[in-house]
Formats: C-alpha cells, sequence, structure tokens
C-alpha cells in the first residue's frame, strides 16, 4: 500500500488550517483540520483492509457459437458428455465473467486488470458486494488454444483515493478452444472401414462398454456385484465386440505457422470424429508429445489438439519424455503433416494401411496416398 | 519539468456526483453565513445563482469556451471586486461582511465556468473560505453540525473524483464507509480535544468588519462602564467612575470575545481620585489608522511568552473604547479611525454598536511572582507625572492600615501581595450596598464601616493605600473574562463581568494588573494558560501542559502503576477478542472442495429429480434412489462430513466430470 499525492494535498491542507486556526484563535479551524487527519488516518486503515479481504474471480459465463461451429452440429448425446458447460470452437466468442470475491462483508473500491488471450482487460467498481461483484467481456473470433489469463493483478484502494494498493494473481488457463471440425467421410478417397462395420454394440469382446441390467440368458460371469447391490437388482457387464478399429493419426511436430498448425489440427478432428461416431478409436500422437488418451472420448481428443504443438502441452512440460514414441496398436494410419519429418515418416512405416494429408506445398517423397490442402477452412 | 507539472488526467469535471459535493459544500458554507452572520440577501442570490452556475458548467463540459462568455464573466468578478471594497471602506451595501459576500459571489459567478479540475479546486477552496469566515462568527457548538457537513462534501468530493478517474460507479460499501466516517470523525474530535493547539502570529488583520464611519468629533471622551452610573451616553457610560453610585448589571450578554486565553478586557483607566469619584486627569491622544501594527506601539514586553489573539463582536451598544488584553501588539477595529489616549487605551469615533466586531494582538506577559519581586527597579514612576502617586485625600488611619498590614514586606511586589491578600482576606464581596452616607468617604467607609464592597471598593482602596506606601498605581476598568470555553477558545462576557481592579507600576514590567476583589487570583490577569498548554479539554485542568500527565502520574507513587496497568489490561482484552473472533472466522471458513462437493451432491440431487428430505441421511438417499451415480459421491460427502476429510476441488471435478458424462 502506498501514499497518493492526493494525501499530500490532504496534509498539506491539515497544515493550512492548523495554520490559520493557531493565527486567528478560531477553534474551529483545529477541529476542522483534526478531521481532515483523521479522514487521512482512517482511509489508510480503511486501505489495509480493503486490500486484505479481494480476490481475482475469472469464469466462462457462456459461449456465443458461430454460424459454422461444430456445437450447432454435435447430437444432444456427444454434448451431454462434454467436460464444459458449453464447449468453444475456434471462431466462437465468449463471454467472460471477470470480478472481484470478498470476504467478510462488502468491500470496495476496487479495480482490475490484466490480458485474457491477447486482449486487455480493465474494470473498476466501488463496492464489491457480499455476493461478489463481476463484469462480462465478449471475446469474439477466438482461436484455437488455451485462453490464458496473464499478467492480472487487484488494485484497492480507500473510497477516497489517499492510499492505493496491488496485488498480483497467479496466471491461469480460463477456458481452452477446440479445433473446429466436420466429417470428412464424403470426400475421402480410401476408407477401407465402413461404417456400417463399426455401429457400437454389445458383445463379447475384451474392451468394457458399460453395464445394463440382466436379461435372461446372460452368464453369470458376467454379472457386476457391487453395481447389482447398489442397484437392488442384477446388473451385467457389457463388452465391445472384438475388431473394432483404431485410429492412429499422426501429427507434424512442427508446424511451420500457427495458420498451418490449425489447419492440421481441424483436419485430425475431423478424421477423429468421423472414426469416433462409427464407433471406433483414434490415438492422436506427434514426435515429442505425450499421445492423447481416452481413445473412445471425442473430448479428450480435441482437447489434445486443442493445445497441439505448443510449448506447455503434455510432454513440453515433462522434460525427459520428449521423444517418446507411440505403440502401435492400430489398423489404421493417418498422417498429416506440413513437412517432411523423418520420424513421423519412420513410425508410420509400421502401420498397415497408411494414408495422409499433406498442408501446404511441401514435397514429400514416401509411398503413401497424399491429399494436398491448403489453409482454408471448410475444406474445398 | 512541464511534463512532470502537468496534473494527471482525472476527468472530474465529468462527474455529476463531485459536482453536487461541491455544490453541497458551498451550500453549507453559505448556510454558516446566513446563521451566524445574520446575512441574508447575497448568501441567498449567490446560493440560486451557483446552482443555475452549477448546471450550465456542466451542460456545457465538453464545449470550448467562448470569448464573450468569459470576458462577461470577467467583469461579473470585477464587479464583485468592486462590491467588496466599496462595502469595506464606504459600506455602501450596509457593510455586513463584506469578505463572505464577496467570496460567495466569487463561487457563483466562477460557478458557470466549472470546466476543469483546478475550476472544481478553486470552488472547493473558497467555500472553505467562507467556511472559515462563519466559524469566525460562530459561538455555539451546533457550527460543529455544519463542520462536520462541509467535511462529508470534501470527503464525497474526493471520492467521486476518485471513483471516476477509476471509470467505476459512485458507490461504495455503505456499512464500511460509515464506520470509516464514524471513525474518523470520533478520532478528530478526540485528535482535537486532547491535542495542544499551536499558538502563532497573525500575519495581518483578521477579516473581520462591520464597518462604523463616524468620525472624530472634538477630544475623546472617557465614557466608563455602565457599572456605575446610569446616567450619561446612550451607552450608559460616563467620564468618571463614582463610587456612590451603582449601576444595575443584569446577566445579558455583552459581547463574545474569541481569543486563546482567558484574559481581563481592560478598557479604561482613571488615575484621578477626588470626594469619591475617578477620573482620567490627561487628555491627550493621538489619532490611528484602524490598522495599528506593531511599529506604532511599545515594545513588547521583556520576556513575555508570546502573543494571542482576540476577536470581539459587540451584541449591544457600548462605549466607544476598544476593551481588550494589554499590553496590545497589534489592533484591527473597521472604523475610520482610533485615538490612543495616554494610558494607551484604544478609542473609536462613536460608541460600539451591536455586530461590530474588531480583533486584537495582545502580548502574554510573563508576570509570575518570581520575576516581579526580583524587579530591580519597581518604583520608578512610569512619567514625570506625580498623578500615580497621588492618594486622593486618603485618610490618615487608612494610610495607617496599609503601613502595619505591609511592614513586613521587603520589596514592592511582596508590599502589593500583603496589600492585596489582605484586602480579599478581611472584606466581603457584595453587591446589596447601601448608599454611602453623605459626607463620607467612600474608601473610608468601606476600609472602616462596613468592610464589605463590590469592585470598585476593593480596588479603589488598594490603589489609594499602594500609592500611600509610594508604590504607583492606578484604576483599571473593563471585563472579566466571563464565561470560558476552552474547547472554542471562546468566552461569553455578560453586563455582570463588568470589573475593576488595580494597575501596579514595576519599573521592569510596566503596569502589572493585580486584583483585590476577594475570590480572583491576586494576578488574575496573569493567569494565562501556558503558550502551547493542551487544548480542548486539558485546557480545563489548570496549567496542564504537555508534560502534566507525566508528572500527575509521578505524584502518584507507587499507584501510578494502576493506569497503565488498566490501560494495558484493556488493549490485552480487546486484542484477545478480536483474536477470538478471527480464529472463529478461519474455522468457519469452509474447507478446499467443501463447497464444490456439496455443490455437486446438490446439482446431481437436482438432476434425479428427488432431493434428499431433511431427515433421510446421505446413505439411505443414495439406497432410496437406487442409482450407481451417487455411490462415490456419497461417500466422499459422508467422509467429508462426519470425518472432515474433504476432497481436493480436482477430485471433486472429475467426479463432476464422470456424473456428466453418465447423464
Amino acid at each position: 500500500m502506498r501514499p497518493t499525492w492526493r494525501v499530500v494535498g490532504a496534509v498539506a491542507l491539515w497544515l493550512v488550517l492548523e495554520w490559520y486556526g493557531a493565527t486567528s484563535e478560531v477553534s474551529w479551524l483545529f477541529l476542522l483540520a483534526a478531521w481532515v487527519l483523521a479522514l487521512v488516518v482512517a482511509c489508510g486503515a480503511y486501505a489495509l483492509w480493503n486490500r486484505a479481504g479481494l480476490s481475482l474471480h475469472l469464469a466462462v459465463a457462456r459461449s456465443r457459437p458461430a454460424g459454422d461451429s461444430p456445437a450447432e452440429e454435435l447430437p444432444e448425446t456427444v454434448l451431454r458428455t462434454s467436460p464444459y458447460a458449453a464447449p468453444l470452437f475456434e471462431k466462437d466468442g465468449l463471454e467472460l465473467a471477470v470480478g472481484l470475491r470478498t470476504t467478510g462483508g462488502a468491500r470496495g473500491p476496487a479495480w482490475i486488470n490484466g490480458q485474457v488471450g491477447d486482449t486487455e482487460i480493465r474494470f473498476a467498481t466501488g463496492v464489491v458486494p457480499t455476493r461478489g461483484w463481476s463484469r462480462l467481456k465478449v471475446l469474439r473470433e477466438l482461436r484455437r488454444g488455451p485462453v490464458g489469463a496473464s499478467g492480472w493483478t487487484i488494485g484497492t484502494s480507500d473510497p477516497l483515493g489517499f492510499f492505493r494498493g496491488q496485488r498480483s494473481c497467479p496466471d491461469s488457463e480460463v477456458a481452452l478452444v477446440l479445433p473446429t471440425f466436420m466429417s470428412l467421410a464424403g470426400r475421402r478417397q480410401a476408407r477401407e472401414l465402413e461404417a456400417s462395420a463399426a455401429v457400437p454394440r454389445s458383445g463379447s469382446g475384451n474392451e468394457l462398454f458399460g453395464i445394463r441390467e440382466y436379461r435372461p440368458g446372460d452368464s453369470l460371469r458376467r454379472i457386476h456385484w457391487r453395481s447389482s447391490a447398489r442397484h437392488g437388482e442384477l446388473v451385467v457387464r457389457e463388452y465391445e465386440p472384438p475388431g473394432l478399429q483404431t485410429l492412429a493419426i499422426y501429427l507434424d511436430p512442427e508446424p511451420p505457422s500457427d495458420d498451418v498448425a490449425d489447419q492440421i489440427a481441424r483436419i485430425a478432428a475431423s478424421e477423429a470424429w468421423d472414426c469416433l461416431r462409427e464407433g471406433g478409436r483414434v490415438v492422436l500422437w506427434a514426435p515429442g508429445l505425450e499421445p492423447s488418451e481416452s481413445p473412445r472420448d471425442l473430448w479428450t481428443q480435441l482437447e489434445w489438439l486443442a493445445r497441439y504443438p505448443r510449448e506447455g502441452g503434455p510432454v513440453a512440460q515433462q522434460p525427459g519424455r520428449k521423444g517418446r514414441h507411440l505403440p502401435m496398436h492400430g489398423e489404421e494410419l493417418v498422417l498429416i503433416t506440413a513437412s517432411s519429418n523423418t520420424e513421423l515418416f519412420e513410425v508410420s512405416e509400421r502401420a498397415r494401411r497408411r494414408r495422409g494429408w499433406v498442408v501446404g506445398e511441401a514435397v514429400i517423397d514416401a509411398d503413401i496416398p497424399l491429399q494436398r490442402v491448403g489453409t482454408q477452412w471448410p475444406l474445398p | 519539468m512541464r511534463r512532470r507539472l502537468r496534473l494527471p488526467t482525472s476527468p472530474i469535471e465529468q462527474s455529476v456526483e463531485a459536482r453536487a459535493f461541491l455544490f453541497s459544500g458551498f451550500a453549507v458554507a453559505v448556510l454558516g453565513i446566513v446563521l451566524y452572520g445574520q446575512d441574508y440577501v447575497v448568501p441567498a442570490v449567490g446560493l440560486i445563482a451557483a446552482a443555475a452556475g452549477h448546471v450550465v458548467s456542466y451542460r456545457e463540459r465538453n464545449q470550448k469556451r467562448e470569448f464573450w462568455r468569459q470576458a462577461f464573466l470577467a467583469a461579473m468578478v470585477f464587479g464583485a471586486l468592486f462590491y467588496v471594497i466599496a462595502d469595506s471602506s464606504l459600506a455602501l451595501f450596509g457593510g455586513i461582511l463584506p469578505q463572505a459576500n464577496f467570496a460567495i459571489l466569487l463561487v457563483a459567478v466562477t460557478s458557470f465556468d466549472l470546466k476543469t479540475r483546478r475550476n472544481c479546486y478553486s470552488s472547493l477552496w473558497i467555500s472553505l473560505a467562507i467556511v472559515y469566515l462563519a466559524a469566525v462568527y460562530a459561538w455555539d457548538y451546533a457550527f460543529g453540525v455544519l463542520l462536520a457537513g462541509w467535511t462529508v462534501c470534501v470527503a464525497g468530493f474526493w471520492m467521486a473524483s476518485h471513483l471516476k478517474r477509476m471509470n467505476a460507479q459512485v458507490q461504495g460499501p455503505v456499512r464500511a464507509i460509515a464506520v470509516l466516517l464514524v471513525a474518523a470523525f470520533a478520532g478528530g474530535v478526540g485528535w482535537f480535544i486532547v491535542v495542544p493547539q499551536p499558538s502563532g502570529v497573525p500575519i495581518s488583520p483578521l477579516v473581520i468588519s462591520l464597518p462604523n464611519f463616524t468620525a472624530f468629533k472634538g477630544d475623546i471622551a472617557s465614557p466608563a462602564l455602565p457599572l456605575v452610573q446610569l446616567t450619561g451616553d446612550p451607552s450608559g457610560a460616563t467620564s468618571s467612575v463614582d463610587l456612590h453610585f451603582r449601576g444595575r448589571l443584569g446577566d445579558a450578554p455583552v459581547m463574545y470575545v474569541r481569543t486563546g486565553a482567558p484574559a481581563y478586557w481592560r478598557g479604561l483607566v482613571f488615575d484621578l481620585y477626588r470626594d469619591g469619584a475617578w477620573t482620567a486627569s490627561k487628555t491627550g491622544y493621538r489619532e490611528m489608522q484602524p490598522f495599528v501594527p506593531p511599529r506604532f506601539l511599545p515594545p513588547p514586553p521583556p520576556h513575555n511568552l508570546g502573543t494571542f489573539v482576540q476577536t470581539f463582536r459587540v451584541l449591544r451598544s457600548l462605549p466607544s473604547v476598544i476593551n481588550a488584553a494589554y499590553p496590545i501588539e497589534s489592533l484591527y477595529a473597521p472604523v475610520a479611525a482610533l485615538r490612543e489616549d495616554l494610558y494607551g487605551t484604544f478609542h473609536t469615533p462613536d460608541q460600539l454598536r451591536p455586530g461590530q466586531t474588531y480583533s486584537v494582538v495582545s502580548y502574554l506577559p510573563d508576570l509570575s511572582p518570581d520575576a516581579l519581586r526580583a524587579d530591580e527597579n519597581p518604583s520608578s514612576l512610569p512619567t514625570d507625572d506625580l498623578a500615580y502617586l497621588d492618594v486622593g485625600g486618603l485618610s490618615a488611619r487608612a494610610r495607617l492600615l496599609a503601613e502595619q498590614v505591609t511592614r513586613d514586606a521587603t520589596n514592592p511586589f511582596d508590599v502589593v501581595m500583603a496589600l492585596t491578600n489582605y484586602l480579599q482576606g478581611q472584606y466581603k464581596y457584595t453587591l446589596d450596598l447601601p448608599r454611602v452616607p453623605t459626607g463620607r468617604d467612600p474608601v473610608d467607609w468601606f476600609l472602616f464601616d462596613v468592610k464589605t464592597g463590590y469592585c470598585e471598593q476593593f480596588a479603589t482602596a488598594e490603589t489609594l493605600m499602594l500609592r500611600s506606601l509610594g508604590i504607583p498605581a492606578r484604576l483599571a476598568t473593563g471585563y472579566a473574562t466571563g464565561d470560558y470555553d476552552p474547547v472554542l477558545n471562546q468566552a461569553i462576557v455578560r453586563e455582570h463581568d463588568a470589573h475593576a481592579w488595580v494597575e501596579v507600576w514595576f519599573g521592569g514590567h510596566g503596569w502589572v494588573p493585580v486584583d483585590p476583589t476577594p475570590g480572583v487570583n491576586p494576578l488574575a490577569a496573569t493567569r494565562f494558560p501556558s503558550h502551547w498548554a493542551a487544548g480542548g479539554i486539558a485546557r480545563l485542568i489548570p496549567h496542564l501542559s504537555i508534560g502534566a500527565p507525566a508528572e500527575a502520574l509521578g505524584s502518584l507513587g507507587v499507584l501510578a502503576v494502576i493506569p497503565p496497568a488498566i490501560a494495558i489490561s484493556l488493549v490485552v482484552v480487546l486484542a484477545y477478542a478480536w483474536l477470538r473472533r478471527r480464529g472463529w472466522k478461519v474455522q468457519a471458513r469452509a474447507a478446499p472442495g467443501e463447497n464444490e462437493l456439496l455443490r455437486l451432491y446438490e446439482k446431481v440431487q437436482r438432476r434425479l429429480r428427488r432431493r434428499r428430505a431433511p431427515p433421510e441421511t446421505p446413505l439411505e438417499y443414495e439406497q432410496a434412489m437406487r442409482t450407481a451415480l451417487l455411490e462415490e459421491l456419497t461417500d466422499a460427502v459422508n467422509e467429508g462430513a462426519y470425518a472432515g476429510r474433504w476432497p481436493d476441488p480436482g477430485r471433486v471435478r472429475e467426479m463432476a466430470q464422470g456424473i456428466d458424462r453418465i447423464f
């Protein structure tokens, strides 16, 4: 907490009043001077109190989907499984609630300023009510990737502006913008696995599919006793049919530009979407990055792609794990690149069926059927 | 350099609230002038004009200034200046508070041009000057309310401008700000009461006036106070003090005195006693300007304790005499001219009228008994005139009495004190004195017959007896201090405070006031508070200075530990209570993850479309709902609620994600 120039003014006023009081014997001036000084002192105590009880609050209030946002097209069943209340995709808008929380009663005045993404934000208020205070900031045309909040500070003062305090807040991630995608099934030239062959259904494979109520004829070995006890009726495990497709998508680890990286992520997301909605599994990988997890979950893949290939991604923060290769267990591999990355092509040779996408004009010397695209979206 | 001098951006002129507080401050100041200055017309006009001006200047705050409007406003300012000069020097408009009216008109005119922050602050400071002028005339505690109101307006102006600079709405936490203001006002009052108030020398005459431009006609008169005579001029004064008569003295206030020290307000001085009446033998004078600077007055007394200011406000017609504490350092009275008689008393051309005000700066002479006793040249006459040794027909019996009373005294001061103490101890004060018998000398009648009297009898007897012992003395008249309020540094002087006392000449100190009237200090007129004495309530305790508390504690001996012990105990108890309260709050704060988990539990209940009934335990609820969703959640809630082990927020988020997927 530091005093402002206004304190100097108030102290000067106090001195003038004391001086006039001393030379005129008008006691009221001493009283007025005492009040001015007491205001300064009380404001100092107030500023200390005000500074102590405020904390920053940043949260996504709601999304504003763009016209061609995948969020508009995704089935309700898929949207329900989203970890986000409102998933954000490229070019969507975002209403960010920026505010302050208080402990121990209403406080103020206070102001906050910092950066969300590339947008500088500053708000101020005279009072932070007990229930908290917030303002909405609309961020439009979001780019893929984490929306970081950085350089945030909480400024506080007394109501009269005699003293100011400032507190820095740690950087944080307020949202993750997922890559946009579309179904490429219509334009795919070499797709071996048809949708009809991959509809999820209960069977007797090895991967646990889910649980359902017991039906006559079900094997007793499949009974899930714990769930049965909980439900009060018999419940059995369901398994996936064997031979379901796993699609490996390998990505260029060092795309030459953000636009290219965005395009690679979009194509990968589209490939993954086509595979997943047909019941398959998807694993994403790029040299130097950890492969994606939860191969049957669209949102996990999209999150992985949202962070691709920026520093601060899953592997870059963990030295020593960089360069770990994805174990091959897929039947089909899709390679998406903008350069002739040696490691990428070497690893891809282990796959039985391969195809690829090349973003841009890079010359690729590999025995893989390739489609060449630019950075425009949707794909022509 | 120029960039440094430039004020930072602060668009407070854009704030309606700041302007509202600005105008309110001005209104409070004007109200003070109306209530305490009895000035109505110009304040009312000024207030209305200022209100209109604020509206105009706010509406046009973003417009460029027009030349002709600026010229018109400048002309109005010059018009106000003409008004104050004309009213101050010629009383063209009645001469009622011209300075205050000028300030009011200045604010009213400039209100039409409040475009910048400087303009706003200028207006604020002029309203402070108006508050100051009202404070000069404020003689009761109610003015404190107005002062607090003005302070709130200033605080509001600062708050509005601060929030405007932050680009925030003018609002705040009401409770916290109320506590802030109450603390500030209480703390300010405490500071005002306890902390010593400094006293300084004014650099210019105080801005007080109600001009009276009657010129002197003929020689100066010596109108005595109406305590001894009923006839004479309209104020009840005559040019003599006749001990055969006694005036009627009521309780009506005569004047207010704002002063840094309670003193005797001396008026006329008499040196010639004949046939029971005092008169002034010297009629010479010198004429002076209304402001009498120090260079025209006698040099300051040696070893004086400084100066103090007195402001007198006359409440009823008084003789044309400046009553003040003597010796005077400088003087200002809003009259055409002043005359100083040969006794050092100042006279006005006409009697002082109700509402008339003047200010005087007086020295605080160091009249301690030790200093007076050590005076090396005590009885040398102030002039060659022997009038101050004229016994005026004092009887031989009285002279003998004086010698008997003072026979043990070895120096003039002890002689004076011996006689003063004798009169105070052996004679009674009364206002119900019968008429002096015809042919009987009033002094002998007082000393040997009735042995009771009022101030004139005591003072006359002592004056003449001192003269008989070869000590120059004279009779001083005026007013006692009156009802002195040490908090506001002011005294209300009433009719019955009219008084007479003795002035004794000491070569090294000048005329020293001595009061033989019973019930007062023999050197009462010298009992000024210490120059740096504590202000406010502390002044209620005689001679309480900054070091007094320590001395008072020291005088208690071992018992001195009790007050600090009580204070320390109080601090410890308050600190303990505060820590307890703080600790309780910390305990009450939710553990990390608690709120998140309970919110999730609520959310799941909502989604399941049946909430847990109040008597239902989480386990019973889980069993009743028969869903796998609640299994992990119920375990977590039970563990947190009953074992105090709440899951960390990350774990709660994972649970929420799992539940969301299932839903």
